[in-house]
């Protein structure tokens, strides 16, 4: 019989001493920059608070009440938010994830020497800030003297220049288009992984059968990335709803407000208005609405599993 | 089962096709970048007709409005600070959790997860509020040292250690060395290639990051490039192009070239996230 020998290298007093110095500068930080600001939120969404003056005093839930009573000035400044925000994740989280997992399997059915290319380039945009990629489609789109109406024009499809940033529905249009043309590799990327661990056998036994393209993608390759899948849409919902920069940036909100997102009326409340207790009350209710939509989505996948 | 190239002509063609409209905005970017202001305007053609140089010198000369050395100068020093804090900090604790079973372990660990679930918007305004408390708005120091408090990266490297074989340590323990040595001479090494990841990550988040230090800045001294693009958006540069256009080239390249020289370690971050 062997007997291996006890190894006390995790144990004993002094190392405890080193496993806590090792641990307590991440822990101060996380405390001091995220639960900190946390409960201190929370604290400041049960005041009367000025973002210039300071505390005005306790008015318990007061702010909460305000934001969730109809006709009131809160009440519209976070509605018409949480209107046009949720209105994006419809019209952006289908392309997004589609796009996505077309692309991927673009990619997998490449022979494997043109793979890493076309991944790199498809991936690229990712690496690219939202005030950049803001600074390009604002120029693509402009109505005047933008790319893509001197094209139309010159080629004959349209007369007059289009107003993309002005007017809707294109003004959704090209935050959809700036959004999937920043994002969309990311998502791609999660797709070839899972792409890649289906198993060739599946395939290989679908081929005998004489199945064709799309009743092997049904039959032997959606089970197997289906998980991924689930996840990548929760991923994409947050994303969207997190909606800031391209529309702060490319369309100021316009036109008439149609595409303010629900961050930039908080933070409207916040600096705009200097309503800290109002806005931190937005924030907690907006982060309790995108965390029942993902225990939601959630419990949607679980409850497909069974 | 080795496709033959014929067979794969259609799928290549279809590629090409969507490689071709994917550069398209970063190319036109570029050319546009060396265009006339009228021609930047009026042109369909994606190629300048006339090269100029103008809109850089430009760029770089209008140091009141757009100092864009400071702003990139900025970003290297937050961006490289931050990265180096966030790896250092991450690998410490993760080593630490995974290893030493240090005091209050499990609650450690359910913040770690709590965080990854709750939305970040949640703590954005306060810790603004904070930051203006103490007075450190338009410094530096809101702008590094909050990126620390991310639980992504402690996630990442924590599940790398735990499946990672403790062999190696053990063996270095036995031979005497100390727990800094093993630190030092066996995880280190070992865990180098996540910590590579992590890093490209957390060096792509910061230089990106466009609403938090929208907050903390006041001063166009104190801004990182990515805040001075939109700075230039909505003021200067609003009404021409290709001047915008150059500023948008200096402001990408940086993270262009990361990213590519990077590029694998981005392809294993994205397996590695926990994912299956």
């Amino acid at each position: 019989m062997f007997f291996r020998m006890e190894v006390k290298m995790y144990k004993g007093a002094s190392h405890k001493i080193w496993s806590i110095l090792m641990v307590s500068p991440f822990v101060v930080f996380f405390l001091l920059f995220w639960a900190l600001p946390l409960g201190l939120g929370v604290w400041i969404s049960l005041h009367n608070w000025n973002v210039s003056s300071g505390n005005l005093g306790f008015v318990s839930l007061e702010n909460y009440k305000s934001i969730l009573t109809p006709g009131t000035l809160y009440y519209d400044l976070f509605m018409k938010g949480l209107k046009n925000t949720l209105y994006f994740v419809v019209i952006s989280v289908p392309p997004l994830v589609l796009i996505s997992l077309g692309l991927a399997l673009v990619i997998d059915n490449l022979p494997k020497r043109f793979k890493p290319i076309y991944r790199t380039i498809f991936f690229i945009s990712y690496s690219i800030s939202v005030t950049a990629v803001s600074a390009i489609f604002l120029w693509l789109f402009n109505g005047n003297g933008g790319y893509f109406n001197n094209v139309l024009e010159s080629i004959g499809i349209i007369r007059e220049p289009i107003n993309w940033l002005g007017e809707q529905p294109y003004a959704w249009l090209t935050i959809l288009i700036t959004t999937v043309w920043w994002t969309i590799g990311f998502n791609m990327m999660l797709f070839i992984n899972a792409l890649d661990e289906v198993d060739v056998a599946l395939y290989e036994a679908a081929d005998l059968d004489g199945a064709g393209a799309f009743s092997k993608f049904i039959s032997v390759t959606w089970p197997q990335i289906r998980n991924v899948a689930f996840f990548i849409i929760i991923m994409t919902v947050i994303a969207s709803f997190n909606l800031y920069g391209q529309t702060k940036l490319i369309t100021g909100g316009g036109p008439e407000q149609s595409t303010n997102s629900l961050i930039m009326n908080i933070q409207t409340s916040v600096f705009g208005m200097n309503q800290l207790g109002i806005g931190s009350a937005m924030a907690i209710i907006m982060g309790l609405i995108m965390m029942v939509i993902i225990v939601f989505q959630y419990w949607l996948s679980y409850r497909n599993k069974e | 089962m080795k496709k033959s190239t014929r067979k794969s002509l259609p799928i290549l063609i279809v590629a090409t096709i969507i490689a071709f409209l994917f550069l398209l905005p970063l190319v036109w970017m570029v050319f546009t970048s060396f265009k006339t202001l009228s021609e930047s305007m009026a042109s369909s053609s994606i190629l300048p007709s006339a090269w100029t140089m103008e809109n850089y010198l430009s760029v770089f000369s209008s140091v009141s409005e757009a100092p864009i050395l400071r702003w990139l100068f900025n970003t290297a020093f937050i961006t490289a600070v931050g990265t180096v804090l966030v790896v250092i900090v991450d690998i410490l604790a993760a080593y630490s959790l995974a290893r030493l079973k240090v005091p209050g372990k499990k609650m450690i660990m359910g913040m770690v997860f709590a965080a990854l679930a709750i939305p970040g918007i949640v703590t954005l305004f306060p810790a603004f509020y904070m930051f203006k408390t103490a007075g450190l708005l338009d410094t530096y120091v809101p702008l590094i040292l909050p990126y620390t408090a991310s639980t992504m990266g402690v996630f990442l490297m924590y599940n790398f250690l735990i499946s990672f074989p403790k062999d190696l340590e053990e063996a270095a323990y036995i031979d005497g060395a100390t727990q800094w040595q093993i630190l030092y001479h066996v995880i280190f090494p070992s865990i180098k290639p996540v910590a590579m990841t992590l890093g490209v990550i957390t060096f792509l988040g910061i230089y990106n990051d466009f609403l938090w230090p929208s907050l903390v800045t006041n001063s166009n001294d104190m801004k990182t490039i990515t805040l001075g693009i939109a700075t230039l958006i909505q003021g200067a540069n609003f009404v021409n192009p290709a001047k915008m256009m150059a500023s948008t080239v200096i402001a990408t390249i940086p993270a262009i070239i990361v990213f590519l020289i990077a590029n694998k370690y981005i392809v294993k971050s994205v397996t590695n996230t926990g994912i299956k």
